[in-house]
């Protein structure tokens, strides 16, 4: 059978949505570091499309730059996918470890990252009435992205076609639950950390007389 | 310390002193508001005034003494009133350079020159009106008229005063004698036609256009204006503002579709807005704003002679009036505002100047609707000049504005600066295509106000139309516009490629035969690749 380099494999994977990802489980193959990088590269693409999409494009608020909901857009939305999704299919006998659901995830969001780097360029040289084909790659990259991400559980898990859909759909659900008690859990530390800064301030006071 | 040294130092003090109370003298002689305009993220910014108040004009400088004075022509009797009384509108008759007055509180009407010196007073309309008649003089009254316009008629070339007599429920258009009184040509009255379904007839306001139609905003007419012909015959309404959409008028739309006939009837009405003021330029467009409390839709429109409104959004373009909702600028109260455009007027030049009666503030647009400049505030504790209590009514006349107080009972005269009329200069050719000869004006415009949104626009206009684009996209870029931004870049696309094009064709042709080297390279076996790299 196949014999790939790391990234050999990685275009093996993207290039062959149907069986990629079951070669790459039943050979096991797959690389951490590769799949962190992707993570930062989809960070950075987030920042360029952000910041250097062409101007008659960027409809964005300039004035002021702010890096923290673009992290929170990419890397922490990514790492909440991985941890819902797994925490999930453990329950719907999955067989995807941790590691494995990470990897792979990492994997099938390559076109988007690719495609929006693609649009960014195309942005500074197209003129508006030419932005068809800017629309074009970014619904390219992001299908095909998705398609990807579906064949990437169904490997993992060994899920039927049906079963992989749901699990997905219920893992944006966990994905919304995490969140919500991650802004909670926050919010409540807050109030305590205020608490105990006002027990200090108040301490003070009455040391100092 | 001799003594003349101490009376020196002391000379020297009280010297300082009055120096500095005279510098904080300067200091509040400004106006009691700061400028401000919106930058392209409809954000305010600080702004340069381009208007400065130059004068106020009360009863006393309209010279109302007369009134009591007999030997006057204008002599009424030995208590008149000297001075206005809720003055609902002012209007310029600028073929005349001449003001009219509408002194709505005094049920009278006053004529001056352009620097407010008294030309005529008018109590009444001799004619054969049978309404509100004085047996003493033979004139029929005038009963709070609110609404002023004045019109050198196509037809008989005399000089025609319609005006919207409130309480008479009656729009008078009247003609000027020589002898200087007003004399009744027609008198427009609650039309008797069915369409017109109002129980009351209250005209607030009235224009007439070339063919003399008569257009008259009657309160609580929400149909549109109300139209007569010549003749004056009732020829039905013009130019009505749609309902506003908003999340209760959809959910209404929705409920609509599923109760039953009774549910239906015992619901609110969605009715959409009435107008309350209207202007008409030279060629014939009626400018329209309403009042209620920051409505969105339909704020001020510009209607052709079918009604149909020019400046709509829906068309793709933004069209907005007045302080953007939810903008605090407002250094004296320092609160949020509802908007209510109550009044707007457009000169010779097309430009429009549109006056906020909540906020006494005067927005100043050109014929394309941009923003030029705001000016003007409501009465601070100061009771400043050029703070208003009731601001009812802008006209313009020639570069300056005038603003008329309901309550304070005075006109306000606003002149431009230095900085104003480098803008309007600048402005004036850029509306007319003449983008380069606006350029010097704009420089000088720049370098007062750095922060003039128009003025980038107007620079990188100038410069798309001497061909340089590099600068034209920085201009459009530092204006935020991505419009103009986008015509520039198609022409320093096309520039860049025809420049280089030798260039960029000769980078493709050494790279596509690279690739056909390697290839025939590899076919040959000269270079291996290892079957694990190959994919």
């Amino acid at each position: 059978m196949y014999e790939y380099s790391t990234i050999g494999w990685l275009k093996h994977c993207i290039f062959h949505p149907v069986e990629g990802f079951e070669d790459l489980r039943w050979k096991k193959k797959g690389s951490i570091p590769v799949a962190i990088t992707i993570v930062v590269f989809l960070f950075i693409a987030m920042v360029v499309d952000h910041q250097l999409t062409g101007f008659a494009y960027n409809m964005n608020y300039v004035k002021v730059f702010n890096v923290v909901p673009l992290l929170v857009q990419s890397v922490v939305y990514f790492l909440t996918w991985v941890v819902g999704n797994w925490a999930l299919c453990t329950l719907l006998d999955g067989e995807g470890t941790f590691k494995k659901i990470f990897i792979y995830s990492a994997y099938a969001l390559v076109p988007y990252i690719v495609c929006t780097f693609i649009a960014v360029i195309l942005s500074n040289v197209l003129i508006r009435d030419e932005s068809i084909w800017i629309v074009a790659v970014q619904w390219l990259g992001m299908g095909w992205s998705i398609i990807l991400m579906i064949q990437a559980m169904r490997a993992a898990h060994q899920y039927s076609f049906g079963k992989t859909l749901v699990s997905m759909v219920g893992t944006v659900i966990v994905m919304l639950l995490i969140l919500f008690l991650a802004v909670l859990l926050i919010s409540l530390f807050q109030q305590l950390y205020v608490f105990i800064y006002q027990i200090y301030t108040e301490i003070l006071y009455r040391v100092r007389g | 310390m001799s003594i003349r040294k101490k009376i020196k130092r002391i000379l020297t003090l009280a010297l300082t002193a009055s120096l500095c109370s005279v510098m904080t003298m300067t200091a509040f002689a400004d106006e009691p508001y700061n400028s401000y305009s919106y930058d392209s993220w409809e954000q305010p910014v600080p702004s340069q005034s381009a208007y400065r108040i130059s004068r106020t004009i009360t009863g006393y400088e309209l010279g109302l003494s007369q009134l009591r004075d007999p030997s006057s022509p204008f002599y009424v009797s030995d208590d008149a009133v000297i001075t206005l009384s809720g003055a609902k509108d002012l209007f310029c008759d600028e073929d005349a350079r001449e003001f009219w007055i509408a002194d709505t509180g005094n049920h009278r009407i006053f004529r001056t020159d352009e620097d407010f010196k008294l030309k005529g007073v008018y109590y009444g309309v001799s004619g054969k009106s049978e309404i509100n008649k004085d047996e003493a003089t033979g004139l029929s009254n005038f009963n709070e008229p609110m609404g002023l316009y004045v019109k050198t008629s196509m037809y008989t070339n005399e000089k025609m005063v319609y005006i919207a007599d409130n309480k008479n429920a009656r729009v008078v258009k009247a003609k000027l004698t020589t002898g200087n009184t007003l004399e009744l040509v027609e008198e427009y009255t609650k039309p008797e036609k069915g369409l017109y379904t109002q129980t009351t007839f209250n005209p607030s306001k009235v224009i007439a256009d070339n063919a003399e139609n008569v257009y008259c905003v009657v309160t609580s007419v929400n149909t549109g204006a109300v139209m007569f012909a010549r003749d004056g015959s009732f020829t039905g309404f013009y130019g009505a503002n749609r309902v506003e959409v908003t999340a209760k008028v959809i959910a209404q739309t929705l409920w609509r579709k599923i109760a039953s006939n009774d549910q239906i009837n015992a619901m609110e009405r969605n009715v959409p807005a009435e107008f309350n003021n209207f202007d008409i330029d030279d060629e014939g467009f009626i400018y329209t704003v309403t009042e209620k409390g920051n409505t969105s839709t339909d704020a001020v429109k510009k209607l052709n002679s079918a009604g149909y409104n020019i400046w709509n959004n829906n068309s793709g373009n933004e069209y907005k009036f007045g302080d953007i909702t939810d903008a605090v600028w407002d250094s004296v109260s320092n609160k949020k505002h509802n908007k209510m455009l109550t009044d707007i007027v457009v000169d010779k030049f097309g430009r429009m100047n549109v006056l906020d009666f909540e906020t006494g503030r005067v927005f100043q647009y050109d014929k394309n609707a941009n923003l030029i400049c705001i000016f003007g505030t409501k009465t601070s504790s100061a009771d400043q000049r050029g703070s208003f209590s009731q601001p009812n009514a802008v006209e313009t006349l020639g570069e300056n504005v005038y603003v008329i107080d309901g309550a304070k009972n005075d006109i306000t005269v606003f002149t431009t600066t230095t900085f104003g009329q480098q803008v309007h200069k600048a402005v004036n050719l850029y509306d007319e295509g003449k983008y380069t000869d606006a350029v010097p004006y704009w420089n000088n415009v720049m370098d007062r106000d750095g922060l003039y949104t128009l003025a980038y626009i107007g620079m990188g206009k100038a410069s798309l139309n001497q061909e340089k684009y590099t600068e034209a996209l920085d201009y459009f870029k530092t204006a935020y516009d991505r419009k103009d931004y986008d015509k520039a870049f198609k022409y320093a696309r096309e520039d860049f490629l025809r420049d280089h094009f030798t260039a960029i064709i000769i980078i493709i042709a050494v790279l596509i035969v690279l690739l056909i080297v390697r290839k025939i390279l590899i076919h040959k076996g000269i270079i291996v690749i290892h079957e694990r790299e190959r994919i």
